[in-house]
């Protein structure tokens, strides 16, 4: 009898419960890789300050500096907070891309796939853990936007209609970040790339100052910048003010939905199948 | 012999990235209850046979099994019984030592309460409970790979694979995680163990195969490799360039020397063992030169894998760790 206790106690080892459904087991296991998305938030005040601190500094540079010298209609702040929401859905690319290229060099996502875990699991809590990071500094935004007298005329109706944009949005452009991040495996080059790519872009896009009123080239680079028609969208939703030139930025909402469409349609399969048959790690 | 006394069988396993042929042709099989090191430097292909058994990549050519398990059509069975501690101490650093081992146990499957017990009994077998609560991120190096060791084993594996365990640890941290990889071998655990240190396969090995350029160029066990290269031998180390040459001058008439200027060393056959040690000692005594050392020495691993591959194993910096943990 003590023989067999003192064996009991040294495995130690419980037994395992049966294994679920492969439905449930997904959905337990992207909870538990979620929750260890959130924790880490929380650890990394940091990395929050991050996907701030960039559009808090613009929103003041723009406001204080800059804001005298555009002209819109009406009060800057009501032009400037939505162009800098639409502006953060696209640099959503570089904070998921440079995540996950940092989480997938570290050897964590390479433990998780050595476990009997549903690999789907592993990127869906990805892409859900960067969206939440991303939706609490989109508040932190808005929030200060408004401290500082953005005014957004939002109904019942509208602010569903926002809430739905912004999620696409942001689905679309992290699974494009997680693309990224898994093709360049390293955090500083998806920051170089990102910059250079998307820094130029946003500011085509009639984030900061109307699109109309740019010299030719400019203006026509951003009458078909994909990332102009977030921002028309947003500032359309947001404010009810209509954009001119181009049909995309004539019709914002079905244009940026069709281009957050198209994004998911061509980055998810190619990230899930990178994810599938590639290793990340060094 | 009975098929599921092997654990892992690899049969002509090969990897190629593009062009570049990082596994060749890999043959291995590992019995229940050993312990089986590739023994290689850097670039051997070491991680990618790792990497390959445990999931991580796909064969390109041949094939793996894990207790019968394809790597490739069974790979979530495999995932089931095989636990991997990577080289890079794959754990969240933000996390503290005690929440990366409930995350792995929960992943696993338990239950949250038997999540805890699980979670406490490896804190106190790993010696964990000191930092249980810092953020992995600010504890040691080697006490990140005893949080890891732990984190692979929340459940019983059927097979421990370890690529590197010591890799950049500290001599001390290094003798603690061979405490503990000796533990769980008494324990029964079925060890599959990568290393770029000669003394790690010679401490803890029962079957090394020394791996060169994706390609298997010797195995058997530290004895069959040692053999392979050689009888015993004195080694003189002279203290300085002068006194080398002159006991080369004075020690060349009675015995056959083999002469490595840049360690100062001559290497002398003794198959008559101590006998010979005192000849040698004696005629060394005789030069009346300054040695730093003169000793009896059988072949080392190091030896072989030289004789084997026609290089040395290590790195000039990968020596002096060894050096250091030998002292």
């Amino acid at each position: 009898m003590t023989a067999i206790e003192i064996e009991r106690t040294h495995s130690a080892y419980e037994a395992l419960p049966p294994r679920p459904a492969p439905f449930p087991r997904f959905f337990r296991e992207t909870a538990l890789l979620v929750g260890r998305a959130l924790r880490t938030i929380a650890r990394v005040p940091s990395r929050l300050i991050d996907v701030t601190i960039q559009p808090l500094i613009f929103t003041l540079l723009f406001l204080y500096v800059f804001g005298s010298a555009i002209h819109v209609p009406g009060p800057y702040q009501n032009y400037l907070l939505p162009g800098l929401i639409g502006q953060s859905l696209a640099f959503g690319v570089i904070g998921a891309g440079t995540a996950t290229a940092t989480d997938f060099t570290s050897g964590v996502v390479d433990r998780f796939r050595s476990l009997p875990v549903t690999r789907l699991s592993v990127i869906a809590a990805q892409v859900i853990g960067q969206i939440l990071e991303q939706i609490l500094g989109l508040l932190i935004v808005a929030a200060v936007g408004i401290g500082l007298g953005w005014r957004p005329h939002l109904n019942v109706g509208s602010a569903f209609e926002l809430i739905g944009l912004m999620l696409l949005g942001l689905f679309a452009f992290t699974w494009f970040g997680v693309l990224m991040g898994m093709v360049f495996k390293s955090s500083d080059a998806v920051q170089g790339v990102g910059f250079a790519v998307v820094f130029p872009l946003t500011f085509l896009a009639g984030a900061f100052v109307p699109i109309q009123g740019m010299k030719l080239i400019p203006r026509t680079i951003g009458d078909w910048d994909p990332l102009s028609s977030l921002v028309a969208a947003v500032r359309h939703v947001c404010q009810g003010t209509n954009s001119t030139g181009s049909w995309q930025l004539t019709h914002p909402v079905v244009s940026m939905i069709f281009w957050c469409v198209l994004i998911t349609a061509i980055c998810v399969p190619l990230a899930l199948r990178r994810f599938r048959t590639t290793s990340a790690a060094k | 012999m009975a098929n599921n006394d092997l654990v892992v069988v690899t049969d002509g396993l090969t990897k190629h990235f593009g062009d570049f042929v990082a596994v060749d042709q890999f043959n291995l099989e590992v019995q229940a209850g050993t312990v089986v090191s590739l023994l290689g430097p850097n670039g051997a292909g070491k991680t990618t046979i790792v990497r390959m058994i445990a999931t991580l990549i796909k064969p390109t050519a041949g094939s793996a099994t894990v207790c019968g398990y394809d790597v490739v059509k069974d790979s979530d069975a495999v995932r089931s019984v095989l636990s991997l501690t990577g080289q890079f101490a794959a754990l969240e650093d933000n996390l503290t030592a005690r929440e990366n081992l409930i995350l792995m146990a929960r992943l696993r499957g338990y239950s949250r309460k038997a999540t805890v017990q699980v979670t406490e009994s490896l804190i106190e077998r790993f010696d964990i409970g000191e930092f249980r609560d810092k953020l992995v991120k600010s504890v040691s190096g080697g006490q990140r790979r005893r949080i890891d060791l732990a984190a692979s084993l929340v459940v019983q594996p059927r097979v421990l694979v370890l690529d590197e365990p010591t890799t950049g640890l500290d001599p001390r941290s290094r003798q603690v995680v061979w405490a503990t990889i000796r533990e769980l071998v008494a324990e029964g655990v079925t060890l599959f163990l990568t290393t770029q240190y000669l003394e790690e396969a010679d401490a803890l090995a029962d079957y090394i195969v020394l791996l060169d350029h994706g390609r298997a160029t010797a195995a058997g066990t530290a004895n069959d490799l040692k053999s392979q290269v050689g009888d015993q031998r004195v080694d003189v180390v002279a203290a300085d360039a002068a006194g080398l040459e002159k006991l080369v001058i004075g020690l060349s008439s009675d015995f056959q020397l083999k002469v490595s200027a840049e360690q100062r060393m001559i290497s002398i056959p003794a198959p008559d063992d101590v006998n010979d040690l005192a000849k040698v000692a004696r005629a060394v005594h005789d030069v009346g030169v300054e040695v730093d050392e003169i000793a009896l020495r059988r072949p080392t691993l190091d030896d072989a894998f030289l004789a084997l591959t026609g290089q040395p194993l290590s790195s000039t910096d990968n020596d002096n760790e060894v050096e250091e943990s030998r002292s």
